[in-house]
């Protein structure tokens, strides 16, 4: 125990040095501005930065990135309250009652709730992810081929199952995601799949590229058929959180911190996801449900809270498992390996001291972000008025540039580009990009660990349904499955409901 | 309306005759990968056993599409796919304005990409591509000469700041090399 807190100490003392503080301040600013500005997202700018810090030491790289993935998700909460357009998918919920709390006469308020909110959100997570890594990454220990084979299948099926829309779309989404991660050179006789003779494509599909064409350019796309943005709200009274928000509404913000945390776990889901299932609890449970989505003080920060404790939430699997629980975890993951960190249950044999200079990150980072929460106020409404006609052509040559520079490779553009294309049309055609992202991502460990495995086993399929994990796992991807099909889970539901009583009254 | 039951844009389903195209496509790509990957060398007589082989796990997959889409296809049929007026909930009729805008702005980065990158130094072709962008959405029929003579000033300083700023910091701060 005091070894660790020692190690912790160590960690925070390695960051308080003026050079990595500038880091961590220009990072969380950018982070907020990427976040509030409607277009741009998290994703994105984790990805665009993961090349601007390619030259950095790797922990002041992963430090910079973990400041704009942290201020990123507390960006969005800006523009939702000040133009009722969250300016990041993880920031809609919090139009429902911010913007009304605005209308009101009230931004700064919700402002504040939100900034509370976001704080405490991610010191939750950060909580959950020191307890609970070093418990996960000890069992994970023991996996062999057979489970890591699982954890992958199980990752791009619940991503299909859970990522919101037609699931049926997802399990397709994830499985051409696996596709594409299928095609260069594969591992054992270097044949070329997929290649049709072009060097370029024998080297495989670039995984940042690829990510910065689906989250950056289609994101282009979209902002340029959106219509100009217009502040309604130009009086703002005080930011300053008020202590008793935060203490009326103390088991709003423990439950929505939990829930944020879970749905960070799983993998694909997103801050979105955690944003809208806290708020869907809070108002579950509150006595006041009548004011959710008429500027409830309550609902907005369960949103914000929630959404924030699913930063550190999605970093538990890749730390443990290399399995990313979000988008911008997947970019953050990318960027551990091209920093030669090898995330998962490895990570706290070979570079122990990483996981607290992680811990270390992330308060820093959410400090940070609360400092900025306080100051960042009219000029952030200046920069949200910014016309995207200006805006995003400079984010396309970002994002040309961003996916050049790790391999210098102008093949790399030309993969942005049709990711650029795949991401908007697909869409367009109602399909969530969670899952490709995630095949993408985990194609190579499933082959590897499938094929693997396979030789382990002599062929024998018995072993991976047999073992206790994989056998839980291999359960909860069937389950995961058959509860999309249209018409189980009503049933089962039904099963447990109980009859109505005569008199009872809805 | 209940606003936790609201359903996010790609929640809201598509038209079935939408779901019948896609799985079509699908079901034609997944096909191709298959039959593509079945064609693939197996290595027996490197002693390669089938588990190795390079097509097998593309194949499955090419496979798994292919039930995937047919099961899409089934459902939009099932949906009235086939059927002359097959609208569901979220059918909207495209707006020409908007359906322009998006072909401009993917045909202007399709042209910085393939027509003005590796042809000069990266920080112009960037300069005159955000100027170009720029100019053509500030663009407004009607809008007098001295104004529309600023906008385009605007933009061409836009572009240049943008070129210039990309190659400072990316270049010469965090020695990242552009394209």
């Amino acid at each position: 125990m005091l070894d660790s807190l020692g190690q912790l100490g160590s960690a925070f003392a390695g960051f308080m040095n003026p050079h990595t503080l500038f880091n961590v301040i220009w990072a969380t600013f950018l982070g907020i501005v990427i976040g509030a500005l409607p277009g741009l997202t998290a994703t994105m700018g984790v990805a665009l930065l993961t090349t601007l810090t390619f030259s950095m030491p790797h922990n002041e790289a992963i430090m910079v990135l973990i400041c704009i993935y942290v201020g990123a998700i507390y960006g969005g909460s800006r523009s939702a309250i000040l133009l009722n357009i969250p300016g990041t998918p993880a920031s809609a919920a919090s139009t429902l009652d911010g913007y009304p709390l605005a209308r009101k006469g009230m931004a700064g308020r919700a402002m504040g709730i939100s900034t509370s909110g976001s704080w405490l959100g991610t010191l939750f997570g950060i909580l959950c992810l020191a307890l609970l890594t070093p418990v996960l990454s000890e069992f994970a220990l023991r996996f062999q081929s057979f489970e890591f084979f699982w954890i992958a299948v199980f990752g791009v099926v619940v991503a299909g199952t859970l990522a919101g829309g037609d699931p049926l779309k997802g399990y397709l989404a994830g499985f051409f995601g696996l596709w594409i991660a299928t095609i260069g050179q594969e591992p054992y006789y270097n044949y070329q799949r997929y290649a049709f003779g072009f060097t370029d494509l024998a080297g495989g599909i670039g995984l940042l590229p690829a990510l910065v064409g689906a989250y950056g350019v289609a994101e282009v796309l979209q902002a340029m058929r959106g219509p100009a943005v217009k502040a309604v709200v130009n009086k703002i009274d005080s930011i300053v959180p008020r202590i008793e928000d935060v203490l009326k509404y103390w088991r709003t913000i423990f439950r929505s911190g939990a829930i944020g945390v879970w749905i960070g776990i799983l993998p694909g889901l997103g801050e979105d996801a955690a944003a809208w299932s806290s708020y869907a609890a809070a108002r579950r449970a509150s006595k006041e449900k009548d004011q959710f989505g008429k500027g409830s003080i309550e609902g907005l920060m369960a949103a914000e809270t929630g959404e924030a404790a699913s930063v550190p939430g999605a970093i538990i699997p890749v730390l443990t498992l290399a399995l990313p629980g979000s988008a911008p975890a997947a970019v953050l993951m990318a960027a551990m390996m091209i920093h030669g960190l090898n995330p998962g249950p490895n990570l706290m044999l070979e570079s122990p001291q990483f996981f607290y200079q992680i811990i270390a990150m992330l308060v820093i980072a959410d400090m940070s972000k609360l400092i900025f929460g306080f100051i960042l106020v009219r000029p952030l409404i200046k920069i949200l008025l910014v016309p995207r006609e200006r805006l995003m052509p400079v984010v396309f040559v970002l994002c040309v540039v961003g996916s050049f520079a790790i391999t210098s490779r102008v093949f790399d553009i030309y993969v942005m580009l049709v990711f650029g294309l795949i991401g908007f049309v697909m869409r367009e055609l109602k399909f969530n990009m969670a899952p490709l992202i995630l095949g993408l991502v985990l194609g190579d460990l499933l082959e590897k660990n499938l094929t693997r495995g396979l030789v382990l086993s002599d062929g024998s399929l018995l072993p991976f349904f047999t073992r206790p994990v994989c056998a839980v796992l291999a359960a909860l991807t069937i389950v995961s499955i058959v509860w999309s099909i249209p018409g189980v889970s009503e049933r089962v539901r039904s099963l447990f409901r109980r009859p109505a009583a005569a008199g009872d009254k809805h | 309306m209940d606003n936790t039951e609201e359903l996010l844009p790609h929640e809201q389903p598509a038209p079935p005759r939408t779901d019948l195209w896609i799985a079509s496509v699908f079901f034609i790509f997944g096909a191709t990968a298959a039959w593509l990957a079945l064609a693939m060398p197996r290595y027996a007589d490197q002693k390669g056993e089938i588990y190795t082989a390079p097509g097998l796990v593309p194949g499955f997959y090419g496979i798994v599409i292919v039930l995937l889409s047919i099961w899409l296809g089934v459902r939009a049929i099932r949906q009235g796919a086939l059927h002359a007026r097959a609208e569901g909930p979220s059918a909207t009729k495209p707006h020409d304005s908007v359906d322009l805008k998006l072909a401009i702005a993917a045909g202007l980065g399709l042209l910085f990409i393939v027509g003005l990158l590796g042809r000069m130094p990266f920080w112009l072709s960037s300069a005159i591509f955000v100027a170009a962008f720029t100019s053509t959405f500030e663009w407004q029929s009607g809008q007098p000469w001295p104004l529309r003579a600023r906008r385009i000033g605007e933009a061409m300083l836009l572009g240049l700041t943008t070129g210039v700023c990309v190659m400072l910091v990316f270049e010469k701060v965090f020695y990242v090399r552009l394209p």
